[in-house]
């Protein structure tokens, strides 16, 4: 155990390491010279040379790339003399557009789009398992075709589309709701309950609706195993019979993709929080892309694929507890 | 010999696209206590759909006639609360398959404890103390710390053991047993089968033998009944049916058997 756990340390390791390069190179060779940017409209041949200078930008590719990764790591200095700033580790930089420590953002940011992947998360596991489990339940009456059907059009709707229309139901005709806005759990439960829940309903419809249909074949799959004839053989009660013999089998893949996508928005949920206008991580991302900001994409790409390759691990080991046939030996 | 099992006149019917299909036709048969009937047929002759009727399993849609008698109790139009109560304590079923027959997800003991609960209630306690009983019954060594294994950590024929002292654990008056040996190697076969026979010695209970290899039935069974596409074409004592088949499809069965003795035939078709 303690071996496999240092293998999948090191690859998780390796991924991040390849991920900052293949980011790194990318903008090295692709991106218009940052140091013009951050400069402005109003700009001089010196000026652009002290940037430059600052940031290093004048040096080879590498030592940028390794001077990056050990701000992370130890923290690093721009600048030399009366202009040296020093910043501390955990140190992805300063964005070109507002000077602000990547770091601080990303920490001010993570909340807000923890909040709304948690949020959605919990609305789209009710309700897709239970519609999924209804539908199998019932497999072929009204009930069955018309939850199935509406989960193929829900998961359908692009996200925008969806955020759109529910602000313009729900904030503009009926106005049950206030205009979103970030707002923090300190400001009251209720206020932060009612901005956040459009956010919640639009990122789990998508969901919900995949993960209803995937419950529904599961379930359904489970239910003509030849274990579940011999459950029903032994005089089990019906409730027994499905709970332990259905349900576990069937929701064991289930959980494997969830982690997966958990994970996957705890980088942000791009264009939810940019419809919303709540300052998550997503949003983040798309600012900086819009804007070139280097150092803070740098900074959502590798938080994202952070997220990714650890929700992987986390996912392996606790199927491990789920199938009692999936056992970690070491390789 | 009082009837334990009366089959009378069972029809099983499933709704096709292309109208109703009888896969079980007007069959009729009994089993007494303390004995074997044998049921051989090729697939689809309606076997095993005559055995899920008897257990009340048949996939939903399927229409059932005639009438089933356990020890004086209808089956067939029994409700589901009574049809629990007869399954897996006073008849028990195992199958063709034992590893995916058993639930991967949890140990050979907690579902053959779950079983024993169901109709006998007690607390998990008493009930380990049957279950290692029960393992120890059908000769699987080591049953106490065998009982807190997974499916996937047997060999098949051990797997099958486990079915059967799953199905004995509340000591049933009849055992259908669907081909129990068919995806077990010779030898297990052997083992498994002098298992079954010695079990059902012991505790005086019928046993409906369900099998496509005629060999297997002349030494475990006493009545045979031979079936074909769903209808019953012979039925009678084993010494009966095999010395002077009446049906030529009962023949075919037996001319099939492949005999050490037999001469070198050019192989037809």
């Amino acid at each position: 155990m303690a071996r496999y756990l240092a293998g999948r340390a090191a690859g998780v390791v390796l991924i991040l390491f390849l991920v900052c390069l293949f980011t790194f190179v990318i903008f090295f060779t692709l991106s218009p010279d940052p140091a013009v940017m951050i400069c402005g409209k109003t700009c001089t041949p010196e000026r652009i040379d002290q940037i430059r200078d600052v940031l290093g930008l004048d040096e080879p590719f590498l030592a940028q790339f390794f001077g990056f990764l050990a701000g992370i790591f130890a923290g690093r200095d721009y600048g030399a003399g009366a202009n040296l700033v020093h910043c501390a580790a955990p140190c992805l930089g300063y964005s070109f557009q507002t000077n602000q420590s990547v770091w601080d953002m990303v920490v001010e940011r993570l909340p807000v789009s923890a909040t709304v992947a948690v949020g959605a998360a919990v609305l789209w596991l009710f309700l897709g398992i239970v519609a999924g489990l209804l539908s199998a339940v019932k497999e072929g009456t009204w009930w069955d075709r018309a939850a199935m059907g509406l989960a193929l059009g829900g998961s359908s709707v692009p996200n925008y589309v969806l955020a759109l229309a529910l602000q313009y139901v729900l904030v503009v005709q009926l106005q049950v709701l206030p205009f979103p806005q970030a707002v923090a759990f300190s400001d009251g439960p209720a206020l932060w309950f009612q901005s956040y829940l459009m956010p919640w309903l639009v990122l789990a419809t998508g969901y919900a609706c995949l993960y209803a249909r995937l419950t529904r074949a599961n379930v359904i799959d489970t239910l003509a195993e030849n274990f579940m004839r011999t459950a029903r053989s032994k005089g089990l009660s019906p409730a027994l019979t499905m709970r332990r013999h259905a349900l576990r089998p069937a929701l064991t893949p289930i959980a494997t993709i969830f982690g997966m996508d958990f994970a996957a928005l705890l980088g942000g949920a791009l264009i939810t929080e940019t419809v919303f206008g709540l300052n998550g991580v997503g949003k983040m991302a798309a600012d900086s892309i819009a804007k070139n900001d280097q150092p803070v994409i740098m900074a959502v790409t590798l938080l994202a694929a952070f997220f990714v390759v650890i929700g992987n691990v986390v996912v392996d080991l606790v199927y491990t507890r789920l199938d009692p046939r999936v056992r970690i030996t070491a390789r | 010999m009082s009837e334990l099992l009366v089959v009378e006149d069972l029809t099983v019917t499933f709704p096709t696209t292309r109208g109703p299909v009888d896969v079980v036709k007007d069959v009729s048969f009994t089993v007494g206590r303390d004995e074997t009937v044998g049921i051989v047929g090729e697939s689809g002759s309606g076997k095993s759909m005559t055995s899920l009727a008897i257990m009340g399993l048949l996939p939903r849609g399927a229409t059932t006639r005639g009438s089933i008698r356990l020890d004086g109790t209808e089956v067939l139009g029994a409700s589901a609360r009574e049809l629990r109560r007869l399954r897996g304590d006073r008849m028990s079923m195992i199958f063709q398959d034992p590893l995916s027959s058993l639930n991967p997800y949890y140990t050979v003991g907690l579902q053959i404890e779950e079983l024993y609960r169901a109709h006998r209630g007690g607390s998990r306690a008493a009930a380990r103390e049957v279950v290692t009983g029960a393992l120890r019954q059908v000769g699987l060594p080591d049953p106490e710390r065998r009982a807190r294994h997974y499916p996937h950590q047997f060999s098949g024929g051990q797997r099958q053991r486990i079915m059967i002292a799953m199905a004995l654990v509340c000591s049933p008056s009849l055992l259908i047993a669907d081909e129990p040996t068919t995806a077990l190697d010779v030898t297990v076969q052997a083992q498994i089968l002098r298992l079954l026979a010695d079990l059902r010695g012991q505790s005086g209970m019928g046993m409906v033998f369900i099998t496509h290899d005629l060999a297997v039935i002349s030494s475990i069974a006493t009545r045979v009944l031979v079936m074909r596409r769903g209808e019953q074409v012979e039925y009678g004592t084993a010494e009966q049916v095999f010395a002077e088949p009446r049906h030529d499809y009962t023949r075919m069965l037996l001319d099939s058997i492949p005999r050490i003795d037999d001469p070198l035939d050019e192989v037809s078709a």
